[in-house]
């Protein structure tokens, strides 16, 4: 096949190939940031779904929630109307029970139910201490959550209800206190209390302020009753028989609430439902909007980049006026000298492009390895529609910065051209 | 008739002033002629070779060529034109660089449009003019006369009618110089029209007819006597 045009664009491009690399570092730089954004969001996305999922495939999250119609109520209800999570609320809502929980496992796509309460207290074993969140769950919480036991076991329900005073550690918690030491059957001091170590969690990989890993697992009652003095829970998760049902099963969860909650009006509702699909899609909403932004930011280098390869086809035609001349004479046409700039200028953005796919790759690579490093569940993903984007992308911006230096080419009068040079 | 001039005048516009390079061009050339076209630097000689090789347009007059009258050609009809009816041979070869001898010869060919094997056509091309041997040297590693012989076979690629050579020998010693104007008068020879611009006698009576223009105006139109006519043999160059 002799594709002229192809050919002729190749041995412009390799007539100074370093040159070449330098025009197209705009594009590399843009390219190379669009998929880094976009590779890093699905890595961030897959540690997130991971997040999601360490509660359960099937699972329904239900949180206390400050009524929107009520908000004067509450002291930092906020200006807007929505529901807030009193988790994150200093008025807390003490609405939900051990009770709610139990009722909610006679649902029937329910498959199974806990409640969960969490409080900051100082851990201490042989003069080291640490200051912790308790988490008390139900001893449901075993057969849900994807959290794995390491060592020794988790309470049972009859140990839940008879406010035992025994615990599992998080991976790191119980690296910490005891070192090398085996922390089973072990006396730690929480609060006021000692809880016997019965097992210790495998690591989680999670960070931020509620990093499992960091964690003390005591029963739910154990710690309402006998440490934080209260009996409501903060949230509890309910696991699905069939998650297809999840949205339906929502409400009649709701249902059961407002009926032991004496609320008539949704709007009332001093908790919310969550599906696994809901969270995610919330998070969701928000990386599109970062990776939206990011991509804008990366757009002006390509902007940048693509006036940088105008700006060298301009030289690279004034250069080459001579052979333009003399392929004109030779026959070619105005049209033939335009298509071989074009996709002179085409090729150098693709060029870019690529380099751009590989360099961005790379780097989301690199921090797929730090965070996994770190122990995060972070996957390393390079979204095959990004990488099909980029490189039309990159030949769109060869084309419209490309177009303007090849119609001066092709414009060239034959012996105008010949006589320069 | 392949070549009818009338009239031709052309004039190039700078500013206010006006400079008259052609001043009303009467020329015809047969097909099968081999025309030098002579005159001092500056007299429009070159001027006229590109008029006449659809490299730049008269101001006025018309011109007719295998028996057509150009005058309202498209630049793509001209493009054409150049392509498959003219072969241009320059004083300094204009070879493509980087480029190999076979690819430079076959370049006319990629623009032609043609679906006719290239690399047959091309290297025939090249055994004519003698470089059957280096057609896959890059140009920039041969010799000043062998460029100027890929030039030819670049211009003889198409089939072309007729050939123009402008100062063919002007950037060559002198046994290149007789090798290039010996394949010229072989050429000639094989029934192609063959216009020589140069301003050197010697050049000038190979052909069997000098057209001598001076100040835009033809002042001598003579058919050289064949006892004045040189004849270049073939040299044999040290390659």
């Amino acid at each position: 096949m002799h594709n002229i045009y192809l050919k002729q664009a190749i041995r412009g491009i390799k007539s100074n190939p370093s040159r070449t690399l330098l025009t197209t570092l705009g594009i590399m730089i843009g390219i190379g940031t669009v998929i880094l954004v976009l590779s890093a969001g699905e890595g961030f996305k897959s540690y997130i779904n991971s997040q999601v999922e360490a509660f359960g495939t099937n699972t329904v999250i239900v949180q206390t929630s400050i009524p929107a119609s009520t908000k004067s109520r509450s002291a930092a209800g906020g200006t807007s109307g929505e529901a807030k999570n009193s988790a994150s609320n200093a008025v807390p809502i003490t609405t939900l029970k051990i009770r709610d929980v139990e009722d909610i496992r006679q649902i029937p796509n329910v498959k199974n139910a806990y409640g969960a309460s969490v409080g900051q207290q100082i851990v201490t074993y042989k003069g080291i201490s640490k200051t912790s969140f308790i988490f008390g769950a139900s001893a449901a919480r075993f057969d849900i959550d994807k959290g794995v036991i390491a060592k020794g076991r988790g309470y049972s329900v009859q140990e839940d209800k008879g406010l035992a005073q025994v615990a599992v550690l998080g991976n790191s918690i119980a690296l910490d206190l005891f070192g090398s030491e085996d922390p089973l059957g072990k006396l730690i001091r929480v609060g006021n209390y000692n809880f016997e170590v019965i097992g210790v969690y495998e690591s989680k990989g999670s960070f931020g302020p509620m990093n499992e890993d960091e964690q003390v697992f005591i029963p739910v009652t154990t710690l309402q009753k006998k440490i934080q003095g209260i009996d409501y829970l903060i949230y509890s998760v309910v696991e699905l028989q069939d998650n297809s049902k999840a949205d339906a099963t929502s409400l009649d969860i709701a249902d059961v609430l407002r009926h032991n909650h004496y609320i008539n009006d949704p709007s009332k509702d001093d908790f919310k439902v969550q599906t696994q699909k809901e969270s995610l899609s919330t998070f969701d909403t928000i990386l599109q909007a970062v990776t939206f932004l990011l991509i804008a930011i990366a757009s002006i280098s390509l902007v940048v980049g693509g006036v940088g390869v105008m700006n060298i086809m301009y030289v690279v035609v004034t250069e080459r006026i001579g052979e333009i001349g003399l392929k004109k004479a030779l026959g070619a046409r105005g049209k033939d000298i335009l298509y071989e700039f074009l996709i002179e200028a085409v090729l150098l953005t693709i060029i870019g492009g690529v380099i751009g796919i590989l360099g961005g790759s790379f780097l989301a690579f690199l921090i797929s390895k730090v965070a996994q490093s770190m122990g995060l569940a972070w996957k390393f993903i390079v979204p095959i529609s990004g990488v099909i984007i980029s490189v039309s992308v990159s030949m769109i911006i060869g084309v419209v910065f490309g177009v303007f230096p090849a119609r001066n080419a092709a414009r060239l009068d034959p012996i105008v051209a010949l006589n320069r040079e | 008739m392949l070549i009818e001039l009338k009239n031709i005048i052309k004039n190039y516009v700078n500013g206010d002033v006006v400079t008259r390079v052609l001043r009303g061009i009467n020329l015809r050339i047969e097909e099968g002629e081999f025309v030098a076209i002579m005159g001092p630097s500056g007299s429009g000689k070159s001027t006229l070779m590109h008029t006449i090789g659809f490299l730049d347009r008269p101001t006025s007059g018309a011109y007719l060529f295998d028996g057509e009258n150009t005058e309202n050609f498209t630049d793509d009809e001209l493009a054409k034109i150049r392509n498959n009816r003219i072969g241009f041979v320059f004083q300094s070869f204009n070879l493509l660089p980087r480029t190999s001898v076979l690819d430079n010869v076959m370049l006319p060919l990629l623009y032609s449009g043609t679906k006719i094997s290239y690399e047959n056509r091309a290297k025939k091309a090249l055994e004519a003019v003698g470089l059957g041997e280096r057609m896959d040297y890059m140009s920039n590693q041969i010799s000043g006369g062998q460029k100027q012989r890929v030039a030819i076979a670049r211009a003889l690629v198409c089939d072309p009618k007729v050939i123009f050579a402008d100062e063919p020998t002007g950037n060559l010693d002198s046994k290149s110089g007789a090798t290039v104007m010996n394949i010229l008068e072989k050429l000639n020879k094989d029934g192609r029209t063959i216009i020589l611009v140069t301003h050197d006698m010697q050049v000038a009576l190979h052909a069997n007819r000098i057209v001598t223009i001076r100040d835009g105006e033809i002042i001598s139109d003579v058919l050289v006597p064949e006892k004045d006519r040189v004849h270049s043999k073939e040299v044999k160059e040290d390659e």
